[in-house]
């Protein structure tokens, strides 16, 4: 356990060298969370009956907006190919020959990099939205826990669904075309582009029962309190177990499948 | 600098590059069909949200969704053409710190000509299909009054969308004369302008609003042309003339971009590495 321990710590400190990144991120982040937090309140303004749609107050939108917008680094939503790049380069080869567990490999260091984004980058983001906008908070103390510990749930959830595209690698070599649909997907299915709630009833109950909820939706749900703590929490966890069995089956499949590139 | 070929000949010139340059990413047929494609359903997600926002919302700022799918249409199309244009722009940083920007200066070819024809990618006109349907569907869901101006305005606020797209990413290269480091930073400009220009701005707030106007002028390319075409009252209260002004103030903003263009080659110094 120790080793896997050791290489997230490595991933969490090489972000700390990236400092100029860092504030683009949060900048660019921030831009974006003030210009959605404008649509959405627009939308709000001129909505004739009542102040809630679907669950959401104006205020609880803005909320979604910003904790999106600090989401973003941590959970990857703009996709994420390095493992695509080692079967590309041939590198995969000694990342397999090495006496570690491949998935535990790649997702002990993705953990470190997404506390380190969380730090550097989620945090800053949600600060400067709290300072701006007059959000909603958690009740309770419990909520706030059980939204930290949300959070490398999405993490987790969110890795399988990248290691799980990478290695399409091994059957194709061109990842654009997957690419472009995998952020469709989880740009619309874990709720990062509208709240799921927000789609029409029949999509919204099929998007409630994918695993991608657990990206975005559900920390924002748990901060919201719209969900209880031990069912969103409990379904994090079963996605957990169905995503991680899905990448080791995937990967047992595709290790048979290795063709040396490179050399 | 003093060009020794003249402005017919250089255009020429970069024309013929850009179709060496095209063939040679043909020669990959089915990984360039893939980008498309990729360009295509990726911006095909931006039009479900926006959709599924009207579902449950009425309008947006006094906006139909077919008003609000106009400006989307015309801002998608613009940048997406803009974006094609300008790719090789994006490798302006790359190329300054490798220290290969050197031969770019010493070719009798302009530098900005040269840069742009540096890469050719098709890859965004994904999105630029995808902003031409959608433009197609708003035509059908708003009732817009045609007149023989509007129709000829048309064509002309998508082209001075696009100058002034090619212009913003001209800007950000033009940054990375002085400095090659997050240069990220003006994404938010870029794209997000692009992004802002999808809505109507008079949503915004005051700050956000004055920026995309009087500093990054998109206002003047999407908004207003819009107000003008779609026959809708301006809530900013602004001069009716602004809804023409667009051409006029991409002009003047082009100019200045040449101008700091040229003050970039002048500032550069190479890598010496």
């Amino acid at each position: 356990m120790r080793i896997y321990f050791e290489l997230a710590l490595r991933a969490f400190r090489q972000l700390f060298a990236y400092q100029a990144a860092m504030l683009a991120g949060i900048f660019t982040n921030s831009v974006f969370g003030v210009m959605l937090s404008a649509v959405y309140l627009a939308l709000f303004r001129s909505h004739a009956d009542g102040t809630s749609v679907e669950g959401f107050s104006a205020r609880e939108t803005v909320t979604y907006v910003w904790i999106g917008q600090a989401l973003i680094a941590p959970v990857m939503i703009w996709g994420w190919w390095e493992i695509i790049k080692t079967i590309r380069t041939g590198a995969i080869v000694t990342d397999m020959l090495k006496p570690l567990s491949f998935f535990g490999f790649w997702l002990s260091r993705d953990l470190g990099r997404a506390m380190g984004h969380l730090l550097l980058r989620g945090v800053p983001t949600l600060i400067i939205g709290a300072l701006f906008y007059d959000l909603v908070y958690p009740g309770t103390p419990g909520r706030w826990l059980a939204f930290l510990v949300s959070i490398p749930f999405a993490v987790i959830v969110s890795f399988c669904f990248r290691f799980i595209i990478n290695l399409w690698g091994f059957w194709v070599l061109d990842h654009r075309g997957i690419a472009g649909i995998a952020i469709v997907i989880v740009g619309v299915a874990s709720g990062h582009l509208l709240p799921i709630a927000w789609y029409p009833n029949a999509f919204r109950d099929v998007l409630n029962m994918l695993p991608f909820r657990a990206i975005v939706m559900l920390p924002v749900e748990i901060w919201l309190g719209q969900v209880g703590i031990v069912e969103g929490l409990g379904l994090q966890v079963f996605w957990i177990l169905v995503m991680t069995a899905a990448a080791h089956w995937l990967q047992s499949v595709a290790e048979r499948k290795v063709v040396v590139q490179g050399g | 600098m003093d060009s020794i070929l003249t402005l017919r000949q250089e255009c020429r010139i970069a024309i013929r590059i850009a179709g060496i340059r095209l063939r040679g990413q043909m020669a990959y047929p089915a990984s360039f069909w893939m980008q498309i494609f990729s360009s295509f359903v990726i911006h095909a997600a931006e039009i479900l949200a926006l959709l599924a926002m009207f579902n449950r919302f009425n309008d947006m700022g006094g906006w139909t969704l077919g008003e609000v799918a106009f400006l989307h249409g015309i801002s998608m199309t613009a940048f997406s053409i803009g974006d094609t244009i300008a790719v090789g722009l994006d490798s302006v940083p790359n190329q300054i710190r490798e220290g290969e920007f050197d031969r770019v200066l010493i070719r009798p070819l302009s530098s900005w000509i040269q840069t742009v024809v540096s890469e050719v990618s098709l890859r965004h006109l994904g999105q630029c299909a995808q902003g031409l349907v959608i433009l197609g569907f708003a035509l059908t869901w708003t009732d817009i009054q045609w007149t023989l101006q509007k129709a000829l305005f048309m064509p002309v606020v998508i082209a001075t969308g696009v100058a002034l797209f090619v212009a913003l990413f001209t800007l950000v290269a033009i940054l990375s004369f002085w400095t090659v480091n997050s240069i990220e930073v003006v994404n938010a400009f870029t794209y997000g302008g692009s992004d802002l220009a999808q809505f109507p701005l008079h949503i915004f707030d005051r700050w956000m609003r004055n920026l995309f106007l009087f500093v990054i002028p998109v206002g003047f390319t999407a908004y207003y042309p819009a107000l003008y075409i779609l026959g809708k009252d301006d809530p900013l209260g602004m001069p009716d003339t602004f809804r023409f002004l667009g051409p006029v103030v991409t002009a003047g903003f082009c100019l200045v971009v040449a101008w700091g263009w040229n003050q970039g080659i002048r500032h550069y110094r190479s890598t010496g590495s």
